[in-house]
């Protein structure tokens, strides 16, 4: 198989999976290094040097608001989805249902067929 | 740690002038935040080497900063066909005549050999040019998206590789009947040709080349005749002009190399100055013998292609729309 190939497919295919997730964790306040962590928690592995400019590009196009504080005496900058951000996230979610739910039909439809070309050839 | 420093500098390089300080003060603190967390896993300040790991696992500094930069390209997906098929073009259209004029020069001994070097001159003008009229496109097209802009019904019509089109049947057999007329009658097997002052004694051979040439002239005045009337390429027509074209290309090479000019005299020249000029015509036909040959192979390629061409089956673009119509 081509994993090289298979790789970046499945890249692509997490890339909108990604935004999803970063916007729905950030429902709760969290900066880079724990929102990464919570998201490797949860399956959604990222590196670094994907979700720093990923955060930035939501917050220029204004679906998080940011914000320097110190903690654990050490500045961090905490980040959290805004109303707008919110609002897309919802809309988002939704597509990605109605999208779930077309991939399985179309996934059924297929076994339906394969298993009626399997029980023919018998 | 200095390493980490040195890490964060080279990064910063990269960055937008505006946000350098901010990416930076959130990179650093993830990548001191890891280290804070790999020395509480291992109960002792990380290593030089596991530093290092760290910094490695993140990226070289060039490709992180690169995340945080717009894209950008000089020639995008969606220009990047139609300037490669340009490139193609000049290459083909421009740049080959050149090599092959530039080496004909060379070969005849009408130029030296520093010629081919401007080979390279022309190659980046032309490759630098049409790269800078599309990246100018580019940009406009970002703004303007004028390539989406397009109706079904200005599409060019569905092409057959074998017709002719008429317009230039007609224009070849205008001009082949305008030369069958003007070689029988100025150029009838003349041994002498006299020009007001100028008389030029041309060798018997010449005889030979008259005929010769009428009779191609004439059969290809009989090809565009037939193509005016049935304006499609057939294997046999292309193997006719294919012999014609040979026959036509023999005979030039043949006269270039066949002395033809025996005497050679102007008013007021004398004629051991006339006897020079002859020799040197004759010379000077001589030494254009290698780019007549090489002429000779790319027309006698050029319909050898065609003939293949017309043999080979072509692939029907038109079979779902014959599916709709039927």
């Amino acid at each position: 198989m081509n994993t090289e190939l298979f790789e970046n497919l499945r890249l692509e295919l997490r890339r909108g999976c990604l935004v999803l997730a970063v916007l729905a964790a950030l429902r709760q306040e969290q900066y880079g290094y724990t929102l990464r962590k919570i998201l490797v928690e949860r399956g959604m592995a990222i590196d670094e040097s994907t979700l720093y400019p990923l955060l930035r590009r939501l917050e220029t196009q204004g679906l998080l608001s940011s914000q320097w504080r110190e903690q654990d005496k050490r500045n961090k900058r905490f980040y959290i989805v805004t109303a707008e951000g919110e609002q897309i996230l919802e809309r988002l979610l939704t597509e990605w249902n109605s999208m779930d739910l077309s991939l399985r039909a179309v996934l059924k439809e297929q076994d339906h067929g394969t298993n009626r070309s399997l029980s023919t050839s018998r | 740690m200095e390493l980490i420093d040195r890490y964060l500098q080279a990064v910063e390089f990269w960055l937008p002038k505006q946000q350098k300080h901010d990416i930076v003060a959130e990179l650093s603190g993830d990548i001191y935040a890891q280290v804070e967390e790999q020395e509480i896993a291992l109960g002792r300040k990380p290593t030089q080497a596991e530093v290092e790991a760290i910094l490695r696992r993140r990226g070289s500094p060039v490709l992180v900063a690169n995340r945080y930069l717009p894209q950008e390209h000089l020639i995008g997906p969606v220009l990047f066909p139609i300037y490669r098929f340009v490139l193609k073009v000049v290459a083909l259209c421009y740049l080959l005549p050149w090599i092959l004029v530039s080496t004909g020069l060379v070969l005849s001994g009408h130029a030296s050999a520093s010629i081919l070097g401007s080979w390279w001159t022309a190659a980046f003008v032309a490759a630098g040019t049409v790269t800078l009229v599309f990246a100018i496109l580019e940009r406009v097209q970002a703004r303007s998206h004028f390539l989406e802009n397009w109706n079904p019904r200005r599409l060019p019509p569905l092409r057959d590789v074998n017709r002719r089109r008429l317009s230039s049947s007609y224009l070849e057999l205008a001009a082949n009947l305008t030369a069958v007329l003007w070689w029988s009658t100025k150029m009838y097997s003349p041994i002498t040709l006299d020009y007001m002052d100028l008389h030029i004694r041309l060798a018997p051979v010449w005889t030979w080349f008259f005929w010769g040439f009428l009779l191609t002239t004439l059969l290809n005045t009989a090809l565009s005749a037939a193509n005016v009337m049935h304006p499609f390429w057939t294997p046999r027509k292309a193997t006719f002009r294919l012999l014609i074209d040979c026959t036509g290309a023999v005979l030039f090479c043949w006269l270039v190399k066949a002395n033809i000019v025996t005497a050679f005299s102007v008013t007021g020249v004398s004629s051991q100055r006339a006897a020079e000029i002859a020799n040197a015509i004759n010379l000077h036909l001589a030494q254009i013998f290698p780019g007549a040959v090489a002429f000779v192979i790319i027309i006698a390629l050029c319909d050898a292609y065609r003939i293949v061409q017309l043999k080979t089956p072509q692939p029907r673009l038109t079979g779902v729309t014959d599916a709709y119509t039927n």
